[in-house]
């Protein structure tokens, strides 16, 4: 399984990126770090790229809001990515917020996964639940359509 | 003409200097006030000198802030430069400090020191008469430098490796060597009419469970770098690393090593300096406790044996301090080194063996480098992970070195990637952790690692 990861924008914050590739790394998957300071066309060249099954996105300084709005759009140019997992995690609002508001807020800009100020295992864990999920149901396809 | 004069008049000849005068400033040096030098203060070695950070966008605000610090009994002066001229975003530290001036709010985090100019500057240093220590964390600090030395400042912190590996992730790295071989070469030579010029490293780097022994290698070819173009004064430092055993071992080591290393180019006649960071890592939010950290780092200073102390605030976890805050911490310190007396004389052998076994494993690996000049064999060795910088967010850095605290909070090398620590330092390190624990409990002991203080 192939993770793309990164910071997106001009956030330079690099601890949890690094801890992110080790649990990662730990867990089994086969990771592409792009560090800090990503941007996202960067993410989603390093998804063609790569061939990911999953694209993890990181923010500390809240800055993700402002990108994650232009997702959809971007990712619409791209060809090859409608099934691959988007997933976003970390502090993903500039000042305060509740997850409750911004959840659905980061579903709607074309997130599966949105963890914030989750713990970094329990995001992970939460992976895992949606990629099983996923791989009966295509299976259940493959039986359907025979 | 020299081809470094030659590329001073290109450096200067920027549209936002206005006529930088080579002969005023030189004579300026050379005439400035001893107090002004903070090589001549490590020379009286009266005291610990007690160094706070700061700077504010506004001439009137950083007047002010100086105003509060003499009056907390400063001993070094600090000029915190603001991002965007770290990048030499001029234009941008510009149209901030207009918004600042008059508007009265700050829109930059530090002194806009090449947009007021020398001729204002020095007004400001001349004035106070204390030593001002530039810090800024700028990759190409030409301009900057000229700027401040012609201001009155006479120390110069930062380096190509310890302003570049913790703060960007692509600024070309070649680039920065040689961008501060020119600031060490206008240190040297302004060095040669009055008191030297001190330049000093910034040994905390990432401040995230850097092992001594990186903190150490760097710090001494930062200084080879250095005195190899004729700087005559170097300090070299590190920060709070969680264990008060391995600062002092840390310490010890890094004032030996920089002796040896300096004798080894010839170069003993420069005096050389160990300067400590209060903690550098994530700070408590509680600002009491914050307070209680701040003053046990000044007790672990004293242990060591440091010349200078930068000082932190107890708002370090809020934000950037008040100068109400920030002078606190600068009276209080003074009190702390005040009441400090009879301390006891710790030495740890087989410690200091273990780590400047490392050292000296790592510096033969970088000298051993086939390349022709020292910055050319480092920069290989960054290259190439021999030297591997935990945390750092630069491209170049391999990241394939991993270290974790022990049962007594010293920072310890379980994974050594591509930097050749000796075997026996080596397996000696992993015996003081507990490695049984899968990956995953790892990297839930490195996040509780990491906030050791919080």
């Amino acid at each position: 399984m192939k993770v793309v990861t990164g910071v997106v924008g001009n956030d330079i914050h690099v601890v949890a990126n690094r801890l992110i590739e080790l649990s990662l790394n730990a867990r089994g998957y086969e990771v592409f770090n792009l560090g800090v300071n990503t941007y996202l066309e960067e993410f989603f060249d390093a998804a063609v790229e790569t061939g990911a099954d999953v694209l993890m996105i990181s923010s500390l300084n809240g800055e993700a809001e402002g990108w994650s709005r232009e997702v959809k759009l971007l990712k619409a140019k791209y060809k090859n990515l409608d099934d691959i997992i988007m997933m976003i995690g970390g502090n993903l609002v500039v000042g305060t917020g509740n997850a409750e508001d911004i959840v659905p807020r980061y579903k709607n800009y074309g997130f599966d996964i949105v963890c914030h100020q989750v713990d970094l295992n329990t995001g992970l864990d939460m992976l895992e639940t949606l990629l099983k999920e996923r791989s009966i149901q295509s299976k259940e396809t493959k039986e359907s359509n025979k | 003409m020299s081809l470094l004069q030659e590329e001073r008049e290109i450096i200067l000849s920027n549209e936002y200097v206005d006529t930088f005068d080579f002969a005023e400033v030189a004579e300026f040096v050379k005439n400035a006030s001893k107090d002004l030098f903070i090589s001549h203060h490590f020379k009286k070695k009266s005291k610990m000198l007690v160094q706070p950070r700061g700077g504010f966008p506004t001439y009137k605000k950083q007047f002010a802030l100086y105003e509060f610090f003499v009056d907390a009994n400063v001993d070094v002066l600090p000029l915190t430069i603001d991002s965007n001229t770290r990048l030499n975003d001029y234009a941008t530290s510009k149209k901030m400090l207009r918004l600042s001036e008059e508007n009265d709010v700050d829109m930059l985090n530090g002194y806009p020191l090449v947009n007021h100019g020398y001729r204002t500057t020095r007004k400001m240093i001349t004035h106070f008469n204390k030593p001002v220590s530039l810090r800024h964390g700028t990759p190409d600090a030409r301009l900057l430098i000229e700027t401040a030395i012609a201001s009155g400042i006479f120390e110069i912190e930062g380096g190509p490796i310890t302003y570049l590996l913790p703060y960007s992730k692509n600024f070309p790295l070649d680039k920065a060597f040689l961008y501060w071989k020119y600031v060490e070469r206008v240190c040297a030579n302004y060095s040669k009419l009055n008191e030297p010029i001190n330049r000093e490293s910034f040994g905390p780097l990432t401040a995230t469970l850097v092992p001594p022994s990186i903190t150490i290698v760097i710090q001494l070819l930062e200084m080879l770098l250095s005195l190899e173009e004729g700087v005559k004064s170097f300090s070299v430092s590190f920060a709070q690393q969680g264990s008060m055993n391995q600062d002092i071992v840390t310490g010890a080591v890094l004032k030996k090593l920089a002796k040896y290393y300096a004798a080894q180019i010839n170069c003993s006649d420069a005096s050389i300096h160990l300067v400590y960071h209060q903690w550098m890592g994530a700070f408590p939010m509680n600002k009491d406790y914050a307070e209680q950290l701040i003053n046990m780092s000044t007790v672990i200073a004293s242990m060591v044996g440091a010349d200078k102390i930068i000082t932190k605030t107890r708002e370090e976890a809020s934000g950037i301090p008040t100068k109400e805050a920030n002078a606190k911490t600068v009276s209080n310190t003074q009190y702390t080194l005040g009441i400090l007396n009879g301390l006891p004389n710790v030495v740890d052998e087989e410690e200091e063996e273990m780590l400047t076994l490392q050292v000296n494993a790592i510096m033969e690996a970088v000298f051993n480098d086939p390349a022709d000049t020292l910055w050319r064999k480092v920069f290989n060795s960054i290259k190439n992970g021999i030297i591997d910088v935990p945390f750092s967010p630069h491209i170049i850095n391999h990241n394939n070195m991993i270290t974790i605290r022990d049962a007594k909070k010293n920072i310890r090398i379980i994974k050594r990637g591509n930097v050749p620590i000796p075997d026996r330092c080596y397996a000696y390190d992993k015996a003081q952790c507990d490695l049984t624990k899968d990956t995953t409990s790892i990297v839930n002991d490195i996040i509780h690692d990491i906030g050791i203080m919080q």
